[in-house]
């Protein structure tokens, strides 16, 4: 009855105070159907990257099965196939993979399956991550499956978030009528039918903007998804993602943007179907403060209206509060984003790309070989195009240090102990320290020994003697002293396990080598390792490694070569010297391979990646803000009409109203901001301490345009809405205004 | 010294068929320190005369003079700078701000023209009208009364040429009323403040000096009082 006697003629006559409910629920569509839809396919992409890594199967049994086994497994009503899995199968133990239709009732169904075949439960396992995401869980999966748990969380809370924001245009909407309603009270309107007349409208004015912002949201999903399979493509390892929508999807998402809209409707609806009809009659005052405000400052700065826009802006701070809070998220959320970026990208330069920039070019590992075994030193070396090539391969052994070795400089820092935790000894009271050997082809060894100054030789170690201070440094700015003591002439090595033996403090003596010591150095060769703390690191040559090889082991399995090339600045000239080592090595050796551009590339590409996802949820939630103050803004003036009658019927002028307009937009953004800006002035001191990076080095790379550009989308935001408003209220008539607002 | 002089005054509202006239060719002449009454059933037109000459509205035909300024032709700003200084409206539902204390709720005229207030004159409206312990309260602190007096002090605060009050006493009981005409009687007769006085009720309207009647948007009557 309301709806058709009353709500049709009042949506058509004062269409203006349906906006910001059309654009809420636009956006509350826009936002869901795209969130929907893209987590849809994360999840699809899930469970096909599950079935690719841990195959599709859903229960696996495992035991003597043959032939007649697997007939009987297919037969079950509920198993769609029983295949054999034949890598993981053995002489008398067969693992048959189960695939059922009904993959709710898997635990059930395997249980039976193991008694038909005189088994016990034991001998079935289950894919618990493929039917986790199915929302199974299988008991006895004990793992925290928190992925769709998280996509669901997400999804809610961007739903509380959209409810926060629409519920306020509805809510404006249905406040500006609440002398109506009243009226309407007042002749035998119940509770119910106003509250239905008031749901009645939120859904006719949703209707269209949800099934818009639906579609919309899916295209945009769309376009994330396609982008984001462009961006794999080019990855290593990046698998292809196919944008897929099912019909059930759609009719989701659907009915959830119009119970979000309902919701935000009902919220306001209840409150206000509730009032009597005096409370509804006489409630019209509009902002009313419960006791005084002083502003001085904005009464300083801005005369009486800066004093009136401060009054109003307090008086409406509910209704304002979740706009002050989206957009501090959103201003906070977008700058730490920023600066983290910011300050990983000075991380990583430091630590990586800037560390490592002139000792690499290419680097090639080749799997399963030593070094001792590899035959292809020489023609690597004389590649057309490879300035340098050293061959190498790690081991990892125990070396017998005398206390007294250790420098001087450690020592008084507590000796190395106070800095590697306690260390076993050997009979003698050596210590057993840590270290790693790096083996070097005899000629790059030889070009070691050139490079710190020593007549090349090939009959002993050089040890780097190294050791970071991290009393008095940090990692980021390491302080270096000398590890061991001038004059060391031999070094002890003893075989590897050394972290068995460490940690079970055996003493057991392994098989040992003595080699010479022929320097100790302040440098090592030009290679991209980074070596452990506190583990004592050495260079010797290959021909010494063979001599000793016997006695120690702790080898790594991989072997290493790199090479520096002698145009090092163009990706296809390392992309044609690459070319070079693979038709050198292969089929002989199974190798893998990287060159120094295309990782820069590779990295830049995953960080902007990385950026972009961090960025789009991040750009969502600022969005949602932009957008609250925006329908708010709107809305808020539009109720404010009576409020603006009164300051324009004691003499403010239309530059007055315009002056308050903009005081009220500057402090609507404004203390978001300054609160925002606090946090993350914090947050990045915070982020700055903890990665001991300069603060200078920050503010040189600080975010200031993107963060700038962003603050300016909102303020623009802010203030088209305050423009879009106050051009209406500047039409208003005062008098009608002032004289009642029953006839609105 | 005539203040207020009213020309062919005419307000049409709607178009073609709809169209409805709500004042109809008001001539009208007001004194400096008179006090008149127009009366008249409602929707005989007198609030929209009221709004006219509250520049909150304008004329469809015919000037409406203030203290010899044609205030039909003013523009917005001077529309707004015309009601800060030269009238003072008193409403029927008060219309204070209801987020300024009351005193800067009288001050605001002045604020708004950043003029610094008599203070001497400021205590003595407010003292006049009953409110000088009243000033740091907000305006939903106080009685229908309380703010009404309030209004009045805003409206008096420049000292304007014209004080238009529209049914000023609708929203009050009868002490309330009573004493509110007192105080607009009194501010006619100590400080010579002209006084248009809108109302339905006969007893308030015998306090005027002069009783204008309306009806269907014309004047039917006219006439002073001893």
């Amino acid at each position: 009855m309301m709806w058709k006697n009353y709500s049709y003629d009042y949506l058509k006559k004062n269409k203006a105070s349906s906006y910001s409910i059309i654009i809420g629920a636009f956006i509350a569509a826009l936002f869901l159907s795209f969130l929907g839809s893209l987590f849809y396919n994360f999840w699809l992409d899930n469970i096909e990257g599950t079935k690719q890594e841990e195959g599709g199967w859903h229960g696996r049994i495992t035991g003597e099965l043959g032939t007649e086994e697997l007939v009987k497994i297919s037969n079950f009503a509920n198993v769609d196939k029983a295949v054999v899995e034949e890598e993981s199968s053995k002489e008398n133990q067969t693992v048959v993979d189960i695939y059922f239709k009904n993959k709710r009732t898997v635990y059930q169904d395997m249980c039976r399956i193991a008694e038909a075949l005189g088994l016990s439960e034991d001998v079935c396992s289950y894919n618990y991550q493929l039917l986790s995401l199915y929302f199974i869980r299988i008991p006895g999966d004990d793992k925290p499956r928190m992925l769709m748990p998280a996509y669901l969380a997400v999804v809610a809370l961007v739903c509380v978030s959209l409810i926060l924001v629409i519920h306020n245009s509805f809510a404006v909407s249905q406040n500006s009528r609440i002398h109506q309603f009243g009226i309407f009270t007042s002749i035998g309107a119940t509770p119910g039918q106003i509250c239905t007349c008031l749901l009645q409208e939120a859904f006719v004015l949703g209707l269209l903007p949800i099934l818009l912002g639906t579609f919309l949201g899916v295209f945009l999903s769309f376009g994330t998804v396609w982008a984001m399979t462009a961006f794999a493509a080019n990855l290593a390892g990046g698998r292809q993602m196919r944008f897929m929508l099912h019909p059930v999807i759609v009719a989701a998402i659907l009915l959830l943007s119009v119970f979000t809209v309902l919701i935000s409707a009902w919220l306001p609806a209840r409150k206000l179907s509730r009032l009597t009809p005096l409370e509804a009659i006489r409630g019209m005052g509009g902002l009313e403060l419960k006791k005084k405000r002083r502003f001085p400052i904005l009464s300083a700065l801005f005369g009486m209206e800066g004093e009136l826009a401060g009054n109003a802006l307090r008086a409406q701070g509910k209704a304002l509060r979740t706009t002050s809070l989206s957009l501090t998220l959103a201003f906070l959320g977008f700058m730490l984003m920023q600066c983290f970026f910011a300050l990983s990208g000075i991380s990583t330069d430091h630590t990586y790309f800037e560390r490592y920039q002139d000792v690499w070019d290419i680097m090639v590992s080749v799997k399963d070989t030593r070094i001792e075994d590899f035959r292809k030193t020489e023609q690597l070396k004389g590649l057309k195009g490879a300035q340098s090539c050293v061959v190498y391969q790690k081991a990892q052994a125990l070396c017998c240090l005398p206390r007294e070795a250790q420098s001087k400089e450690l020592y008084s820092l507590g000796g190395l102990e106070a800095f590697a935790g306690e260390l076993s000894s050997d009979e003698e009271g050596n210590l057993l320290v840590g270290t790693t050997i790096v083996i070097l082809d005899d000629k790059g060894f030889e070009e070691f020994c050139g490079q710190i100054g020593i007549p090349p030789q090939l009959t002993g170690s050089i040890i780097w003697n190294r050791f970071w201070d991290s009393v008095h440094s940090n990692f980021r700015y390491p302080v270096y002293i000398p590890f061991v003591e001038e004059g060391m002439d031999t070094v002890t090595l003893q075989d590897a396990g050394i972290k068995a033996r460490q940690e079970t403090g055996e003493r057991r003596s392994g098989s040992m080598a003595e080699i010479p010591v022929i320097a100790l150095s302040q440098g090592c060769p030009l290679l991209r390792e980074e070596y452990e703390d506190y583990l004592l690191v050495q260079f010797i040559p290959l021909s010494l490694w063979k001599e000793i090889s016997g006695q120690i082991n702790g080898v790594e399995k991989k072997l290493y070569i790199r090479i520096l090339a002698d145009q090092r600045e163009m990706l296809d000239d390392l992309t044609m010297l690459e070319e070079e080592i693979v038709q050198t090595l292969s089929p002989e050796y199974e190798i893998e391979m990287e060159n120094r551009i295309q990782k820069k590339l590779d990295n830049d590409k995953m960080i902007r990646g990385f950026e972009l996802v961090l960025g789009a949820f991040c750009v969502l939630f600022a969005v949602i803000g932009v957008a609250h103050v925006f329908s708010n803004t709107l809305g808020f003036l539009y109720q404010r009409k009576r409020e603006f009658a009164r300051y324009m019927s004691v003499g403010v002028t239309p530059k007055g109203v315009r002056k308050i307009f903009c005081i009220e937009a500057l402090l609507m953004v404004g203390r978001p901001l300054l609160t925002a800006l606090l946090g993350t002035i914090v947050a990045v001191a915070f982020m700055i301490k903890a990665s001991y990076i300069k603060p200078i080095e920050f503010v040189r790379a600080a975010p200031a345009v993107p963060v700038f550009v962003f603050l300016l989308t909102a303020f623009a935001f802010v203030a088209l809405a305050y423009y879009l408003g106050g051009r209406r209220l500047m039409k208003i008539s005062i008098a009608d205004v002032l004289k009642d607002d029953s006839l609105m | 010294m005539e203040i207020l002089r009213c020309e062919g005054v005419r307000k049409v509202y709607g178009t073609g068929l709809n169209q409805v006239a709500a004042l109809d060719k008001i001539d009208l002449s007001v004194e400096k320190g008179e006090f008149v009454a127009i009366v008249g059933a409602s929707g005989s037109g007198k609030s929209t005369l009221l709004h006219i000459l509250g520049s909150v509205d304008k004329p469809s035909e015919g000037k409406a003079l203030v203290e010899g300024v044609d205030i039909s032709t003013l523009n917005q700003t001077e529309a707004a700078i015309f009601r800060r200084r030269k009238v003072g409206i008193v409403y029927q539902f008060y219309n204070l701000i209801p987020t300024l204390t009351i005193r800067k709720n009288i001050l605001m005229p002045l604020l708004l023209d950043k003029k610094k207030p008599n203070p001497e004159y400021f205590e003595q409206v407010v003292k006049v009208l009953g409110i000088a312990d009243k000033l740091e309260f907000l305006p939903n602190q106080l009685s229908g009364g309380q703010q009404q007096r309030a209004a009045i002090a805003r409206a008096l605060i420049y000292r304007p040429a014209l004080l238009l009050a529209d049914e000023p006493t609708g929203n009050l009981d009868q002490k309330n009323s009573r004493e509110i005409i007192d105080m607009l009687k009194l501010s006619n007769r100590s400080l010579n403040q002209t006084i248009l006085l809108i109302t339905h009720d006969e007893k308030v309207a015998l306090k005027a000096d002069r009783i204008v009647t309306i009806e269907d948007g014309k004047i039917l009557r006219d006439e002073k009082r001893g």
